[in-house]
């Protein structure tokens, strides 16, 4: 018997009381949800998160470039280069072309990033309500941003306004282009009544919105007055030409913050971020520690040999993907200094390394098959021996927006004033007088070409201009296959989200 | 008085007639008792057959006994055959080797919190003794057990020092984590694949429960089977030191097929420049500041240039024919109180590839000492040291150019070329190492006649630190930041604490209980930290001045999981021939959803020992005949902590100044350009286990004595509730979740033979083994199939699917329909417009993959495996080998167009229709074109010993030397120059090759 006690004894001891408390997970080094969105600094750094998307490798800096220029007369893709990226420069684009996936995907984690600020920030009461209004505002640019990009690569596409935070949440089918775009009109116009104009570098504030709100009404009037495909919803091309045109206006006369740089090269000088003309950039640092913190993308541009610019920054090899084409250099004026300036037709000493400067000079072709004349619009003179550069890529900027007030004013005097800047600044004349609207249009859109090549607008302006035949394929020679105005939806998603089309 | 009278009447008899005969016939006989390996063996039974006389071998294996001429020793010994020798009538010396047991039914088999007898083993354990293991170089043990155990898939496809190997029990049942469970002296270590703690030098047995009942008693993680190590231990009576020695020198296993030729090379090159739309390079111009010589110039017939000068064979540069060392000391023994067991074990693997190679450092101590009558204690400790540097090494660089400038520096080809493999092996730092402690102490409490508690504690604790540095002139990644050094550590601690009660017992003649029951709580932490530094101002410190960086990285984590367990196990014979077994555990884990915190996993087993019916007692032949049948759930919990939670990841942003820093859900960099990042972050609250109901149908026959013995069983694995990486909506703004989802069975036949051909002075075993595994993917969720990856860049797609009704990871594409001869053709696959040389596609396949529809177009699972093994014993020689094969299974060759492939390209001259032209930038799609037949038969060993005479030198007792071969031939219809042997997912893309190794042994017993 005494034994037997021994042994209930030992048990006892030994085995322990179930505990489902030992079994709950606490996430040592992790934050979730439950415990985060509780302060002012949380709120700021979830917006700072919604931010880091865009100069993300497969988002503005590098990824967005390629998807919204390869198609255009602006750049080719060298051949040999990526395969994907080569059929979009032919503009025969498929739903399985890789290149397309993260077009696809990261306006989408940008979204989700800036519906989880609109959903928790405001319920965060230990803040200013400025404050609060300040982060929740550019929340809903962003996500306006980021739609605005969807709708005009893809068309019709889903779209979340909430967090997806439950796998139930995921598969939403595709919402109607009007629908998407009365969203973005509602978001901007929302986010503009909410925020200051205090700037930051790589954040937007209500100019950016104004901004941003302007071009959503002139992609609206240009592409329903062209009839360009898709917007036979909009019912008054004129009605948004008005609404671009104020909202234009707005960034045009009714702030002091932001203006035109007197100096071209400026707008592209790193050491100049804060310049007069960035209204929104995706912006990076060469002391970032991955590609989208720090931007490989002036390497796209550049040629396959060591070398050095113009400014003796030292380039040890581009990678030459890149090629701008002969079209777009060739319709530049010879003295606009957009051509002289902004685009690179002398490097230096070619294969000596990293040596001081001695300035042989060797003369880029435009008919070369490898090694053309480069972009400087990406090129930070602090380019250290490795890769990693501070260019940001702009996203909204000032001579954007002058150009939209133009386009939305037509052959007005304001119209006629606004173009006269840009093109003074690039050391051209006036245009003829007494254009008529169209012919005013048709020159602001090639002024925009000119003003605005390698920065992501181009592909936008001829579709909603209803130009891609015209001019890709009548005037350059290219040939479209498949819907030339917008991109299939990846395979991927097609695949996996089963109520796309309900 | 009468009775005392006989009595002693009697024992004068007896007495005289005793005397008489001894002093007639009774003489000494001496002699040494050895085992197979020459050891000697202390403690052995010899008895003369029919009398009372016996002695014990002393601690030499020395034996003295008085037995009549003419009369039979019955040498017994544990764990060894009995053998009965008759002496004759003028000897006196009678040397003997005791064979070791294995076919013996009384063996005893590890079948976790405790051992069985084999007879009495219900469900399906494979067995192999550490002595059966082959005597290579090998840095782990996982890859020894290649073609050992029947079901027992070993996928070894490198040949680096200390590469891991993937292991399968019974097929693929798992798209998380399908490695087995290794168990180390019941230390429940993790996945198998690189179970480098253990030197094979001190394994006494390795077990793998392959069934439902027999790893049932690991719950949770016993799904994909349970591999069970057991270290040598001390025997009472005995005192030794043995030494292990083993060197071994190896050479290159395959042909190599690389160009040979420069100008072969230079116009292949160029032509494919020229197919591909590209600008020839070998025309004798600078490309930049780089000069690349013309063919003519090459060929030596340009009249103003000389011959071109350089030709570079890179495999002379960068392979060597390495020499491997294992050394191994071991004392161990003990008396009726006491046993021990340490070792030493020192093992240097030299790589194929210059300046790589593994070191490791294992020692062991094993030590029991009986405290009373019914109470011992003891403890286990095994402590590994692992250092792993360099790497593998390419030998398909251009051989145009020089691996050295005249001024004894790298030379580089153009500006941008960081891929110099000199370079890389002499400058880039590359080196983890690696420290593991498995330490554990246990009492045992007899308490009643057959009652036993066993308290253990067991703590396994593993780091690593890796140190990597990449010089700006060595590689790419060294060149963009000018410097790239790296420091990263692991470290990983688990507790685990357990208490369980046996009680064994037999109840009158015909009922014999067995029971095991426990609980086990276990702790796990993994702690990983990471420093990165980028930009240095020179190469020198390499990574040991991180501080002196521009930029840093700096990442920390650190995960908690809890498993806290009970588990039981009920044996019951009846009549010693209907024998019971139930097992059951229920696991309780951290990792598992909110809504599924515990599982329960029953099963059980029936055997029925024909043999021991009456019936069968007329046919004395058959020794055994074992029905067995099991069935039941186990579990996989294979997924990393906090699936379940909704998580947040931080990334910075450059604003105001500098970088600041931002939370939200996460994302990682999958290492793939293509396809970037993934994006997760996404709980889900009812994540749980995997659950694997498996039927297992066995049979165990023995005839004459276990001389012959097969073993079989059929299986039906069923496993639903995959765990798996979901991929979803790239519209969610996620990549993937983790989730339950998917069927996969698996259904096999294993079968295993030996036979005992001859006995005695000459004795000739033959084995073998076959597995059959059919593998099916019933339903993979979420729609009919799923990529196994992302896109591979080669072929633009991803290769390998797991779809509705096909075994798993199929290859998908395109069916290969010869070379196009024409231009003009419009390819099924991306509407291109072909050209003459191009491959020839048929898509309208019926996937729903691409845009005209693709088809299966090969299946990586072999149809079957097989291994045979034969041993000879002649006096004191043994020869044993064995061969391996892999049948049946399609490899995806991405190296398929070889550079002699390449000779025989399609040109206009020769309009191959097997071999499509060079091109520079087309991408081919993936076809049958590329897919081969993988079936091959590998001599896997040889072994050649020679057992000196026990004692032939003072001092030493035994003396065994060895030659062993390994990987001595492959027969295959693979490209010759490579090793077929490929992983799971059957892509061949280049390994590291497999040496083939020639190895000297010595063992010395003092």
């Amino acid at each position: 018997m005494k034994k037997l006690k021994y042994i209930a004894l030992i048990l006892a001891a030994t085995s322990f009381t179930a505990c489902r408390k030992q079994l709950e997970e606490k996430p040592y080094g992790f934050l979730s949800t439950a415990n985060f969105y509780k302060t002012e600094a949380d709120a700021n750094s979830a917006l700072i998160y919604a931010y880091s998307i865009l100069p993300d490798l497969d988002y503005y800096s590098r990824n967005f470039i390629t998807l919204t220029e390869a198609p255009t007369e602006d750049m080719e893709i060298a051949a040999g280069k990526s395969a994907d990226n080569v059929l979009l420069d032919k503009l025969a684009a498929t739903s399985v072309n890789g290149t397309l996936r993260p077009g696809f995907q990261l306006p989408y984690v940008g979204a989700n990033r800036a519906n989880l600020v609109i959903t928790y920030v405001p319920g965060i009461t230990t803040m200013s309500e400025a404050a609060r209004n300040e982060i929740v505002g550019e929340a809903y640019t962003l996500r306006a941003l980021h739609y605005f990009n969807l709708v005009r690569l893809f068309g019709a596409v889903p779209m979340h306004l909430e967090p997806v935070d439950d796998p139930s949440k995921t598969n939403l089918p595709k919402s109607s282009i009007k629908d998407i775009y009365d969203q973005i009109i509602s978001d901007l116009t929302k986010a503009q009544g909410m925020m200051d104009q205090v700037r930051h570098v790589g954040r937007i504030n209500q100019v950016g919105a104004w901004g941003l709100l302007s071009k959503v009404y002139l992609t609206l009037a240009s592409a329903k007055d062209t009839g360009s495909p898709g917007y036979d919803f909009v019912a008054s091309a004129d009605d948004m030409y008005a609404k671009a045109k104020e909202y234009a206006g707005k960034v045009v006369n009714d702030q002091t913050v932001y203006g035109l740089d007197p100096n071209l090269s400026d707008i592209y000088d790193v050491n100049k971020k804060s310049g007069p003309e960035h209204l929104l950039d995706a912006s990076t640092d060469r002391t970032g520690t991955n590609e989208g913190l720090y931007s490989k993308l002036p390497k796209m541009f550049m040629p396959n040999l060591n070398f050095k610019l113009p400014n003796k920054v030292f380039v040890p090899g581009g990678f030459n993907e890149f090629l701008t084409e002969a079209a777009l250099y060739n319709s530049f004026d010879n003295s606009d200094k957009r051509k002289t300036e902004l685009i690179i037709s002398t490097i230096y000493d070619v294969g000596a390394g990293n040596s001081p400067f001695v300035g042989t000079p060797q003369n880029l072709s435009i008919t070369d098959a490898y090694t053309r004349p480069f972009s400087n619009k990406y090129n930070d003179s602090g380019w250290q021996a490795g890769d990693q550069t501070s260019c940001n890529t702009p996203i909204l900027r000032f001579s954007d927006i002058l150009l939209v007030y133009a386009e939305a004013c037509g052959p007005t005097l304001e119209g006629y004033n606004a173009i006269k800047a840009i093109r003074t600044r690039a050391g051209l004349g006036d245009l003829p007088p007494n254009l008529t609207v169209k012919q005013f249009r048709d020159a602001v859109l090639q002024e925009r070409s000119w003003e605005l090549c390698f920065e992501g607008q181009r592909l936008f302006d001829l579709r909603r201009t209803h130009n891609m035949e015209n001019i890709l394929v009548t005037k350059y020679g290219k040939t479209i296959t498949g819907d030339a105005y917008f991109f299939p939806i990846p395979q991927s998603e097609v695949d996996r989200n089963p109520n796309l089309n309900n | 008085m009468r009775t005392i009278f006989y009595t002693t009447f009697i024992c004068v008899i007896l007495l005289c007639v005793n005397a008489a005969s001894v002093l007639a016939q009774q003489r000494q006989v001496t002699g040494v008792v050895t085992d197979a390996e020459g050891i000697t063996l202390p403690g052995v039974t010899i008895a003369v057959k029919g009398t009372g006389t016996r002695t014990v071998s002393d601690v030499k294996g020395s034996y003295t006994i008085n037995a009549p001429g003419g009369a039979t020793l019955v040498f017994t010994f544990i764990g060894m055959q009995s053998r009965e020798i008759a002496v004759g009538t003028q000897q006196s010396k009678l040397d003997v080797t005791l064979q070791n047991a294995t076919r013996d039914l009384n063996d005893v088999v590890v079948v976790g919190y405790g051992v069985t007898k084999k007879r009495d083993v219900t469900g399906s354990v494979g067995s192999i003794k550490g002595s059966d293991l082959n005597r290579v170089p090998s840095g782990n043990v996982d890859q020894l057990l290649q073609g050992k155990i029947a079901g027992v898939q070993v996928m070894a496809p490198s040949g680096q020092p200390g590469a891991a190997a993937t292991i399968r029990v019974r097929g693929y049942g798992s798209r998380s984590d399908a490695n087995a469970l290794v168990v180390i002296d019941g230390i429940p270590l993790g996945d198998a694949g690189d179970i480098k703690q253990v030197n094979p030098d001190d394994i006494e047995s390795i077990e793998v429960l392959k069934d439902a009942s027999s790893s049932a008693i690991y719950g949770s993680r016993g799904a994909n089977g349970v591999i069970l190590i057991t270290t040598r231990k001390g025997k009472s009576g005995q005192s030794r030191i043995t030494l292990n020695a083993l060197t071994t020198v190896s050479t290159l296993g395959n042909k190599l097929d690389v160009f040979r030729d420069p100008v072969e090379f230079a116009t292949i090159n160029n032509e494919s420049r020229i197919n591909g739309g590209e600008a020839p390079q070998y025309v004798g111009q600078k490309i930049g500041d780089f000069y690349y010589p013309s063919v003519a110039e090459l060929r030596g017939i340009d009249p103003s240039k000389p011959k071109w000068p350089y030709y570079t064979d890179w495999a002379k540069l960068v392979y060597r024919n390495p020499v491997s060392q294992s050394y191994t000391l071991t004392t161990d023994g003990g008396n009726d109180k006491t046993i021990y067991a340490i070792s030493g074990n020192y093992y240097n693997e030299q790589g194929l590839a210059i300046k790589n190679g593994y070191e490791k450092y294992v020692g062991r101590v094993n030590l029991e000492q009986k405290l009373k009558s019914n109470v011992t204690a003891g403890i286990n400790v095994i402590s590994t040291w692992t250092k792993n540097y360099g790497q593998g090494l390419s030998v398909d660089r251009n051989i145009i150019f020089p691996a050295l400038n005249n001024d004894g520096s790298y030379f580089h080809i153009g500006s941008n070329d960081y891929g110099n493999p000199l370079q890389i092996a002499n400058e880039v730092l590359n080196q983890s190492k690696t420290i593991d402690l498995l330490s554990s102490a246990f009492v045992s409490w007899d308490i009643i006649k057959g009652l036993n508690l066993r308290s253990r504690i067991s703590n396994a604790y593993g780091n690593s630190i890796s140190d990597n540095y990449q010089p700006r002139d060595a590689t790419g990644t060294g060149y963009q930041f000018q410097g790239f050094g790296q420091l990263s550590n692991y470290s990983a601690n688990h507790l685990i604490i357990e208490n369980f009660l046996t009680y064994d017992r037999d109840f009158g003649k015909n009922h014999h209980i067995n029971f095991v029951a426990g609980t086990s709580y276990e702790n796990t932490n993994v702690r990983t930290s990471l420093i990165q530094g980028q930009g240095f101002v020179n190469d020198i410190l390499k990574n040991e001045n991180l501080a002196g960086a521009t930029t840093y990285v700096v990442a920390n984590n650190l995960t908690r999981t809890v498993l806290e367990s009970y588990y039981g196990r009920f044996n019951y014979s009846l009549f010693n021939r209907y024998l019971f077994t139930f097992t059951a555990r229920t696991d309780g884990s951290s990792k598992f959803g909110d809504n599924n915190k515990y599982a329960f996993f029953p099963t059980g087993a029936v055997a029925w020992k024909v043999n021991e019916e009456a019936f069968m007692k007329d046919i004395p032949q058959v020794s055994e005949l074992k029905l067995r049948g099991s069935y039941g759930l186990v579990g996989n919990q294979g997924i990393s902590p906090y699936q379940s939670l909704s998580l947040l990841g931080s990334y910075k942003y450059f604003t105001d100044g500098g970088f600041q820093t931002g939370y939200g859900p996460p994302f990682f960099n999958d290492g793939t350009n293509v396809n970037g990042k993934v994006f997760n972050g996404l709980g889900n609250k009812s994540l749980k286990w995997e659950t694997t109901r498996q039927l297992d149908l066995g049979i165990d026959i023995g005839l004459f004595d276990q001389r012959f013995t097969i073993s079989a069983d059929y299986y039906y694995k069923h496993t639903t509730d995959l765990l798996r990486l979901n991929q979803i909506a790239l519209s969610s703004g996620y990549s993937v979740i983790q989730i339950n989802d998917g069927i996969i069975d698996n259904k096999g036949f294993e079968l295993g033979v030996n036979a005992q051909i001859l006995q005695g002075e000459l004795s000739w075993n033959v084995g073998g083994n076959l597995s059959i595994n059919r593998n099916k993917v019933l339903n993979i969720g979420g729609g009919n199939s799923i990529e196994d990856t992302g896109v591979i860049e080669a072929i633009r797609a991803p290769l390998n699917y797991f779809i509705n009704g096909q075994p798993a990871n199929v290859f998908v594409g395109y069916m290969f329909d010869g070379i196009n001869q024409v231009d003009g053709n419009i390819s099924p696959v991306d509407n291109a417009v072909q050209k003459a040389g191009d491959i020839k596609y048929l898509a309208g396949g019926p996937l729903p993959v691409g845009q005209n529809g693709e088809y299966i177009i090969g299946n990586p699972n072999p149809k079957f495996t097989y291994s045979l093994n034969t041993s000879l014993k002649y006096h004191r020689f043994d020869f044993s080998a064995q061969v391996y094969g892999v049948q049946g299974n399609d490899i995806f060759n991405f190296s398929k167009f070889t550079p002699s492939a390449q000779l025989q390209r399609w040109t206009p001259d020769n309009p191959s229709n097997v071999y499509p032209s060079v091109n520079s930038t087309r991408v081919n799609y993936a076809s049958t074109w590329y897919v081969q037949d993988g079936s091959f038969l590998r001599i896997q060993n040889v072994n050649l010993g020679y057992n000196f005479k026990p004692n032939a030198l003072k001092g030493i007792s035994n003396l065994r030397v060895y030659f062993s071969g390994n990987n001595l031939y492959t027969f295959t219809k693979f490209n010759p120059s490579y090793d077929p042997e490929v992983g799971e997912n059957g892509q061949f893309g280049g390994n590291y090759r497999k040496p083939r190794a020639y190895s000297l042994g010595l063992n010395v017993t003092f």
